[in-house]
């Protein structure tokens, strides 16, 4: 008991320190920045108050991304989950290739984002294209090219890379739900589907908990695919808010409004994940 | 049970590790590099096109200078270099060499540049081609080559359909010429000498730099007389609007998505280029002599039998091309004392010496901005082409360096984009465009 104290410290210190230094120091030095009208390059940041906040408001284009993001997180979080709770559903079923297939589907994950993007950039401009010409399907044709084959884009990307990583998470919730139960269930005369909707999902709940979490986050925080798949275009109709805000920094040198941006679109995910959060873990069912 | 969370728990170490892994083996690279006794030059270039030969022109120098090493790092193209660069200031390596673009970078930069002055090559300098880059009679930076571009056409194709490019001199006989070629094209006549060739143009609405800085320099360099009178300027008229809307559609109208315009926002400068006018599916794009080694290395025959067309701007001067420097090489002050030297010899021995001379001109495919290259001749047709129109007097000044930051392509670029999709009307993009030059002066 003596000594807890010090290995309290001795393994959280490091930790709190690094924690500290990369995230919570920079964080306080970007609050402080969105108060003052620094470019970028320069040594003079002068201090203007809440001018860059209100700046924020009147941005049409940062507006916009807001509402593309938005929409963007709603689609992609309905499609990657379902897609990587049906992916499990179907690996947990004793198939003889399960393992095989779960390494397929987790695959795509382990690409980086950029590449990933640019792959997908070949395919929607290239392969597509030539595929309508083919096949005489004008939809398959000019992909990319306007807001609407863009967000698509964007949507099919991102759910190609996230399914098998959220899959991974409901195999292992999946996993540990008794046989017994099922079997309970089957004597009792429920059907596959009966099972599935009030036995299977309330106790995979906590896994949709992380899923919903982590899908949520990560489309409103996304950026490379953003950049390598359409680059914002065209005419920043499919700008993200993190593309929004890099641009503002570094494209306009307007580093204190991208720093306004910045704090607001923290505050924004934080609220958004932790609401997320608290109602899904209220449906949560303990075993 | 276990092993799934066994699988994550395995994926997960893999992951931490790897990362681990990463982070050491970049720093440790770092130190070893910092060991050895040379003098170390680090230059960040935007020059896609001659990446590979500026690490050839590298070698060679440090073949002579055997106590400094040269690292080069290439961004540009369809990349951002001013974003690349500021992230890399902020990263805190900062680059020895570096670029900058005209007035409005050299005002943001100022307080990282060396006064360039005393430097031999300063004498050397065509007349007002420093004029972009010297404040208070200091100048700051080396201009990288002279550049022009305007209607890059394939010579095989104009004389299958019978144009005298002679002619084109104005708007009128351009339109007239392209009017013949798509006829003659859609009629089929061309399609045994040519069979790929599908349409007159083809325009990279998606490259921002090609429309909203190019294109649209094509008239606002004859509005502003010089790239310090545009960074001066509060705001923008847009005196020859009209006939830069003659020249987008023009150049929408005759491209292979003339149905459909708002495709071309999906077409970029490889698309352009490469598989554009290189394999002669296309007669003709809007670019410069900066392409010649991108068609040449396609087809070398292809690229022989460029030439340029004047982009005449309709209402103003017509038989004319813009000419213009189109980046600088600048030195970081910051640098230690022996870099520094280093690096301006660099400089100096790239664009003064017989062997860096010959870099210039002939693997570079560079204009050269300074005098004494009159044993250099350029040896690529489109280089010829620029230099004979700078010969004869035809040419405007390149002021797009003189825009409000990010303006050109990030506002300009974004609107005739939505021209092209039908978002907006000519009259807002104008508008548009207006207002925010005034906004970000």
């Amino acid at each position: 008991m003596k000594n807890s104290k010090f290995w309290f410290s001795f393994f959280i210190g490091p930790i709190l320190f690094a924690f500290i230094i990369v995230v919570i120091v920079p964080m306080f030095m970007g609050i402080y920045y969105s108060f003052t009208n620094w470019n970028g390059i320069g040594n003079t940041a002068d201090w203007i108050g809440f001018k860059n906040y209100i700046e924020v408001f009147r941005d049409h284009d940062f507006l916009s991304a807001f509402i593309f993001t938005a929409k963007f997180a709603i689609v992609s979080v309905i499609t990657i989950n379902l897609m990587g709770f049906g992916l499990a559903l179907l690996v947990t079923r004793g198939l003889k290739i399960s393992n095989l297939l779960r390494s397929v589907f987790f695959m795509p994950n382990l690409i980086g984002g950029l590449i990933l993007g640019f792959v997908w950039q070949f395919i929607f401009t290239k392969a597509f294209d030539g595929l309508g010409r083919m096949l005489d399907l004008n939809f398959l044709e000019g992909w990319l090219s306007d807001p609407v084959t863009g967000f698509w884009g964007l949507v099919i990307l991102m759910s190609w890379q996230m399914a098998g990583y959220m899959m991974v998470i409901y195999i292992a919730s999946l996993e540990n739900i008794p046989e017994s139960l099922m079997e309970a269930a089957e004597i009792d005369g429920a059907n596959a589907w009966e099972r599935l909707i009030h036995i299977t999902i309330p106790l995979v709940a906590p896994a949709f908990t992380v899923g919903l979490f982590l899908t949520l986050s990560n489309s409103f925080k996304l950026y490379d695919q953003n950049l390598s798949l359409t680059g914002g275009g065209p005419y920043n109709s499919t700008q993200m808010l993190a593309m929004n805000i890099y641009n503002t920094a570094f494209k306009f040198n307007a580093f204190g409004l991208a720093q306004a941006k910045a704090v607001i679109f923290l505050i924004t995910v934080a609220a958004i994940s932790l609401t997320q959060i608290y109602y899904s873990k209220k449906r949560e069912v303990e075993m | 049970m276990f092993k799934s969370k066994r699988l994550i728990a395995f994926v997960m170490t893999v992951l931490m590790t790897s990362m681990l892994f990463a982070g050491c083996a970049s720093k440790e690279q770092k130190e070893v590099s910092e060991e050895k006794d040379k003098v170390e030059v680090n230059v960040f270039q935007f020059k896609v096109e001659i990446a590979k030969e500026l690490e050839e022109a590298v070698l060679a120098y440090e073949k002579e200078h055997p106590n400094v090493k040269i690292n080069v790092q290439t961004v540009g193209g369809g990349d951002d270099y001013g974003a690349a660069l500021k992230a890399k200031f902020q990263s805190g390596s900062e680059p020895d060499i570096f670029n900058v673009g005209g007035p409005q970078d050299v005002q943001d930069w100022m307080n990282k540049l060396e006064d360039l002055s005393d430097q031999p090559w300063v004498d050397l300098a065509l007349p007002g081609i420093l004029s972009g880059v010297t404040v208070d009679e200091k100048v700051f930076a080396l201009p990288f080559n002279i550049e022009g571009y305007g209607f890059v056409y394939n010579k095989g194709i104009f004389e299958a359909a019978g144009i005298d490019p002679l002619k084109i001199v104005d708007y009128k006989s351009l339109e007239e010429a392209v009017k013949t070629l798509d006829a003659k094209i859609k009629n089929g006549e061309l399609k045994e000498k040519y069979p790929l060739l599908e349409a007159v143009f083809e325009y990279p609405a998606k490259e921002t730099w090609v429309t909203g800085l190019h294109t649209s320099n094509a008239i606002l360099g004859q509005e502003f007389n010089s790239s310090i009178e545009a960074f001066h300027a509060d705001k923008v008229a847009f005196k020859y609007g009209d006939a830069l809307k003659k020249l987008i559609d023009l150049q929408a109208n005759y491209s292979s998505n003339k149905d459909e315009k708002q495709k071309l926002n999906a077409v970029d400068y490889t698309r352009q280029a490469e598989e554009g006018l290189a394999i002669e599916r296309v007669a003709m794009i809007q670019q410069g002599n900066w392409v010649y080694g991108k068609i040449k290395g396609v087809d070398e025959n292809v690229a022989k039998n460029l030439d340029i067309l004047p982009m005449p701007v309709k209402g103003g001067k017509e038989d004319c091309i813009p000419v213009g420097v189109p980046m600088h090489w600048v030195v970081n002050k910051d640098s230690k004392d022996e870099v520094k030297a280093a690096a301006k010899d660099f400089l100096n021995w790239l664009y003064t010496s017989d062997e860096g001379k010959d870099y210039i001109v002939n693997k570079f495919y560079f204009i050269p901005p300074l005098k004494g290259f009159e044993n250099f001749e350029p040896k690529d047709a489109l280089g010829k082409a620029v230099k004979r129109y700078a010969e004869a007097g035809k040419t405007t000044p390149w002021v797009f360096m003189g825009y409000p930051t990010g303006w050109g392509m990030e506002v300009l670029g974004n609107d005739i984009q939505k021209y092209l999709a039908g978002e907006y009307t000519w009259e807002e993009v104008i508008s548009d465009a207006k207002a925010k030059w005034e906004k970000m002066r």
